[in-house]
């Protein structure tokens, strides 16, 4: 191996050399980002997890409940639907999806420093805040697409092989029905509407009610049989219960809707991009990886829940700054509440406006991203 | 985003030098790892930064290229004051620090693609031509995990010739190498110098830098204690003359009689006689003959200046005597 020596001279540097160079710009070029790209893509074990998070775990599942179906349709029901839909959006993807986001954030901060890559950047000239933020729009280029292409993996099978009816409470009812239909129908099975359906209300007759609906021939301990409440009283019972579950009826779904859909792919977006600029900040504030992001994984899967349903009077504000409290309030409302809060977005524990909310998340983005490019830029490499 | 162009102002400086310090300092807590340093490379030479392990070398390099800031004191890169116009100072330097690190994963050409990114666009277009500059061509699409030390260091260098440098600063790059790989990164080196460019290359291997470089700053403790042309600094030094002759005893006694055999001393390998810095040429003709004409056999004479590890040696150990 030997070298070859050049046979041109050096250049000396001229005021006209320098004028086109913007090296001092904290605005990283497009060559930047899409090398960033190709550094991230290339780190396969990073990629694999990224994959199987975003694609795979959500693939396998509906392979199985596809397959579960096929096989046995009696025992295993439609392998889509609203409820397919929205416990994977909310176990897997929201969850899992922030986690390996960060993840994949927390490389993409650290690896410069950890790699001793960085202080060759540094010393090309360029602006270190430039070389920071040329990470994130190239880690979001990977990360958007993913979750795109899982979650419309997810959509097109939860409305494709999306069940002919909803499952209400455990009963299979026509979809869409107005309030006069539901109550109609109520009015028309007052046996499953009354034992099925859940009601919060005063319960004027005694209705013994066994597995398949109202039990007739009742007797009281002491042998004598108990009179059955009238077809009036029943109907009347059935009308109000109707009423009072129309609401959450209306919210159940056989498959998602478009609206729906396109929120909840937003949401998710937001949440992975979220996941991956704090996991960015955390790690070049700190310079390494790991520990970033252990604290990730206990901020999404132990704080956040917790801090959500315990009030805490003196830390109520520092409460409401929880970015997981800001994203679960702006969850779409046709979706059970994330973090198993009590529904349509409003956490049982700590609640704060939209405004609020999506303060929080602006601040969370803007804080870690203003740290990072802090850290990197004072740090001695 | 005026503020973030370069202007065509070139700042005021000593265009002659390509890395001017003065005075300045770097500690960590109580010590000084740059102590007052006044450094002055001239453009166009090969300048060794020498010293021992510890000495400070790498932190000095560090602070010139705006790796960690200084404490105090001022300096300047290519005419360019920095951290001022630090970016704009960089613009034509190319530099390894401590070793040439990068992506493993990745192979050579994307490494230097990534490192290129960074510089102006004309950088990628200079990729394939610094891969063949120091013989990676080859290897280029193999992933940089699997390069030895001497091929990373060769890759350091190709990342150091993106930027078309006229400054290259070369922190310990014999590091590794095998002696061919050490022959061939002197070549490359020196064939640097021809093409104009400045290289400051610091080390702690004495031979190399007297093999490479034509300046030469010696530094201990975070303090250059003298720097210069190599020629210029040895040709201050005493030399020896080495005799072979047939009793070197009985020369000793002879030579001892004349007024150069104050600093006599008898070897195996026979007599050696200090002699001062400006001793003319003619004293070693009558050293010959005033041992000839007492009888005794000369079968070699040769005279030996100062090597520069002598004289290193001589010099840190003076500095690190008792008083």
């Amino acid at each position: 191996m030997t070298t070859t020596p050049a046979t041109e001279s050096a250049p000396r540097l001229t005021p006209a050399s320098l004028a086109v160079d913007h090296r001092g710009s904290p605005i990283p070029t497009g060559a930047m980002i899409t090398t960033r790209i190709m550094e991230l893509r290339k780190r396969r074990g990073l990629m694999a997890a990224l994959i199987v998070v975003f694609i795979g775990l959500p693939v396998i599942f509906l392979t199985i409940r596809l397959l579960a179906h096929a096989f046995d349709p009696r025992s295993y029901g439609p392998a889509g639907g609203y409820n397919t839909f929205s416990g994977i959006v909310d176990g897997a993807l929201f969850v899992f999806g922030f986690i390996v986001a960060a993840t994949l954030g927390c490389t993409a901060g650290s690896v410069d420093l950890t790699e001793g890559v960085f202080r060759h950047l540094v010393v090309t000239g360029r602006s270190r805040v430039a070389l920071y933020l040329a990470r994130i729009p190239a880690g979001l280029a990977i990360l958007v697409p993913l979750v795109a292409v899982g979650f419309t993996i997810v959509c097109a099978v939860c409305c494709l092989a999306a069940p002919p009816k909803v499952n209400y409470d455990g009963v299979n009812l026509a979809p869409g029905m107005s309030r006069t239909a539901f109550v109609s129908w109520a009015d028309a099975h007052p046996g499953t509407a009354i034992c099925r359906f859940s009601y919060n209300g005063p319960l004027q007759i005694n209705v013994p009610c066994g597995p398949n609906g109202i039990v007739t021939n009742v007797k009281s301990p002491s042998g004598a049989t108990i009179a059955p409440p009238t077809k009036a009283q029943l109907h009347k019972l059935a009308i109000a219960i109707a009423n009072q579950n129309y609401t959450d009826y209306a919210k159940t779904f056989r498959s998602p809707s478009d609206s729906l859909m396109i929120e909840t792919g937003l949401w998710i977006e937001l949440e992975a991009a979220l996941g991956f600029v704090i996991g960015l900040g955390l790690a070049s504030l700190m310079g390494q990886r790991t520990v970033p992001v252990v604290l990730m994984i206990i901020l999404e899967v132990i704080l956040t829940p917790l801090l959500l349903h315990s009030v805490i009077p003196h830390l109520i504000n520092a409460q409401r700054g929880l970015v997981g409290l800001a994203m679960a309030h702006i969850e779409p409302s046709a979706l059970p509440a994330v973090f198993g809060n009590s529904g349509n977005g409003a956490p049982v524990g700590v609640t704060e406006s939209t405004p609020v909310a999506i303060c929080v998340i602006i601040a969370w983005f803007v804080v870690w991203t203003a740290l990072g490019a802090w850290r990197m830029a004072k740090r001695d490499v | 985003m005026s503020s973030a162009v370069l202007d065509t102002t070139v700042p005021a400086g000593d265009d002659s030098l390509a890395v001017e310090t003065r005075g300045l300092t770097k500690r960590f807590g109580n010590s000084n790892a740059v102590d007052g340093v006044d450094l002055r490379v001239p453009r166009g030479s090969a300048f060794g930064y020498l010293g021992p392990n510890g000495a400070g070398k790498t932190t000095l390099i560090r602070v010139l290229l705006g790796l960690t800031h200084a404490d105090g004191g001022t300096m300047s890169l290519l005419g360019f004051p920095v951290p001022r116009h630090r970016d704009r100072a960089l613009v034509r330097v190319g530099a390894i620090v401590d070793e040439p690190r990068f992506h493993g994963h990745l192979t050579g050409r994307q490494n230097l693609r990534i490192m290129a990114a960074a510089r102006e666009p004309a950088a990628m277009d200079r990729i394939d031509a610094s891969l063949e500059r120091v013989g990676l061509s080859q290897r280029a699409n193999d992933r940089v995990s699997k390069y030895s030390m001497g091929m990373r260091q060769r890759l350091g260098v190709a990342c150091c010739l993106l930027g078309d440098p006229q400054l290259l600063i070369l922190d310990e790059p014999m590091n590794g190498l095998d002696p061919a790989g050490m022959q061939d990164m002197r070549e490359m080196i020196r064939s640097f110098v021809k093409e104009g460019r400045t290289v400051m290359l610091s080390s702690h291997l004495l031979d190399e830098i007297e093999r490479t470089c034509d300046a030469v700053a010696i530094v201990d403790h975070g303090k250059v204690i003298r720097q210069g042309a190599i020629t210029e600094l040895l040709s201050g030094t005493a030399f020896e003359l080495r005799i072979e002759c047939s009793t070197p005893s009985a020369a000793r006694d002879l030579v001892a009689r004349t007024a150069f055999g104050s600093n006599v001393t008898v070897s195996d390998e026979g007599l050696n006689i200090g002699l001062a810095p400006d001793t003319k040429r003619e004293v070693i003709a009558e050293v010959n003959r005033v041992l000839v004409e007492g009888g005794i056999a000369v079968y070699r004479l040769e005279a030996n200046q100062a090597s520069l590890e002598s004289w290193f040696l001589e010099v840190t150990s003076r500095l690190g005597a008792p008083e």
